[in-house]
């Protein structure tokens, strides 16, 4: 089978396409309409569970590094103009504005997702949550929050106070994501041959 | 769902600032976020603002899709200079009232980092609006392009830009074929309780996701049977050429930032 060298990594043609795929699909998640939450001023979108299941599905299965590299693939996309984030949003310009930092993390959050679900032994639901608690919501706030801060010139803490309105779905989503993830897990033969 | 994001936000037309080289708009796009913070001070944001308001001129796309793409930062630009207002505490004194006073140096200031925001955002929604996302791969291709001396996988990532670009659309559509199949058969993740309207995705998401495993694939050996074997001996349908256009804004920018540099002190 086709393979590329990739950063010392040797890659496959469908492990590629793989991580194409999972861009695209963070994509529709974006386009999706969120959902309202009736104690929380803010509504959940659906796009930050596509980065916990790139981490929990594609970084399992492959390694972090697809999982980092679909985010990256997926922010590239984001900044040639496809409005592809949550609102319709779009372009280089997202890139310029104090949401930026979250967006970045998204990278890390996949990777350090990825990393610690190819390390289980057991694939159960607690695990999982665990694991999508730290990657999916701790990372992306410890990036997000000071990188928010230093754009808009503000301190850290008001930044961090202001972002505590989107734990509520952050955390709902971690449920969401690992349940998925488990189900995909014992449902979905075709990656198993993948790692091979 | 909506079937013409497969231009993204592209605004057809015929004017200047679409005919430019798609690497030269990336480019000035860089060049800018550096002088929009060299500024510091009056003149040197007029120029700015100068600037950006020509492109726009020129470009002859409605104003109204320009200030579309601040939708979302009006509130950032003005949470941040009210903040600064109230917080930064320079130089003199000029309005006090309950007990706040608002200080000289946080009405600049404030002012300032909004004016960032607020040029930085139309440019790029300019660039958005006037270049295909095709075009921008090839263009961040291009860039790219020294990377490979350091062993960056700059095809590799055009190709999996392609690919992905490719699939949006695919994924919308059967994410619209599944959810009306699963509305036919009684699930709404849009109404209800909060539980049922998680356990009502499940059967959304799963499907999407097994799908899109089988198409890569797919797709795989498709590519293979096709004779692809990577960067390789290939050849681009697409090509990026600079034109009489280009060049002319190639000296119009080094006039600009020549001016820029002396007005800035």
């Amino acid at each position: 089978m086709l393979t590329f060298y990739i950063g010392g990594l040797t890659i496959k043609l469908v492990h590629l396409i793989y991580v194409s795929m999972f861009a695209a699909i963070m994509g529709v998640l974006g386009l999706l309409p969120p959902i309202p939450l009736g104690f929380s001023p803010v509504p959940i979108t659906l796009q930050t569970l596509g980065v916990m299941l790139a981490g929990s599905i594609l970084g399992a299965r492959l390694g972090p590094k697809y999982a980092a590299l679909s985010q990256v693939l997926f922010l590239l996309i984001v900044a040639t103009g496809m409005p592809l984030l949550s609102g319709g949003r779009g372009g280089i310009g997202v890139f310029l504005t104090p949401s930026a930092g979250f967006l970045i993390s998204w990278i890390a959050s996949a990777y350090v997702i990825g990393y610690l679900c190819q390390r289980l032994k057991t694939v159960v639901v607690w695990k999982m949550l665990l694991i999508n608690l730290v990657g999916g919501v701790f990372v992306v706030y410890l990036i997000g929050v000071p990188v928010q801060a230093m754009m808009m010139e503000i301190p850290v803490t008001q930044a961090a106070i202001y972002s505590l309105s989107f734990l509520p779905g952050d955390v709902l989503k971690v449920v969401g994501a690992s349940f998925i993830a488990v189900k995909l897990y014992h449902a979905a033969p075709f990656m198993k041959e993948a790692r091979a | 769902m909506n079937q013409s994001l497969i231009i993204g936000q592209y605004v057809p037309g015929e004017s200047v600032v679409h005919k430019i080289d798609p690497r030269l708009k990336l480019i000035i796009i860089f060049i800018f976020v550096i002088a929009v913070f060299m500024a510091n001070n009056i003149w040197s944001y007029v120029s700015l603002y100068f600037f950006v308001f020509a492109s726009v001129a020129l470009s002859r796309i409605p104003v109204a899709y320009i200030f579309k793409g601040l939708k979302p930062v009006w509130w950032i630009i003005i949470i941040t200079f009210m903040f600064h207002l109230f917080i930064n505490s320079g130089g003199n004194v000029i309005v006090s009232f309950l007990g706040i006073n608002v200080y000289e140096q946080g009405v600049f200031q404030g002012a300032s980092i909004a004016t960032r925001f607020f040029l930085l955002i139309i440019l790029a929604t300019l660039l958005t609006l006037s270049t295909t996302p095709i075009a921008v791969t090839d263009a961040v291709e291009a860039l790219l392009k020294p990377l490979k001396k350091v062993r960056f996988p700059v095809h590799e990532i055009a190709l999996m830009m392609s690919i992905s670009l490719r699939f949006i659309p695919t994924f919308m559509q059967e994410m619209d074929k599944i959810s009306k199949a699963q509305a036919a058969r009684g699930l709404d993740y849009t109404k209800g309780k909060l539980k049922d309207r998680f356990k009502a995705l499940l059967p959304l998401l799963i499907p999407l996701l097994i799908s899109s495993f089988k198409r890569a694939e797919d797709l795989a050996l498709a590519m293979e049977a096709r004779g692809y074997q990577g960067e390789e001996g290939r050849t681009k349908l697409r090509q990026l050429s600079f034109s009489k256009i280009d060049y002319i804004v190639i000296i119009s920018l080094i006039v600009f930032l020549v001016s820029f540099y002396m007005i800035r002190v």
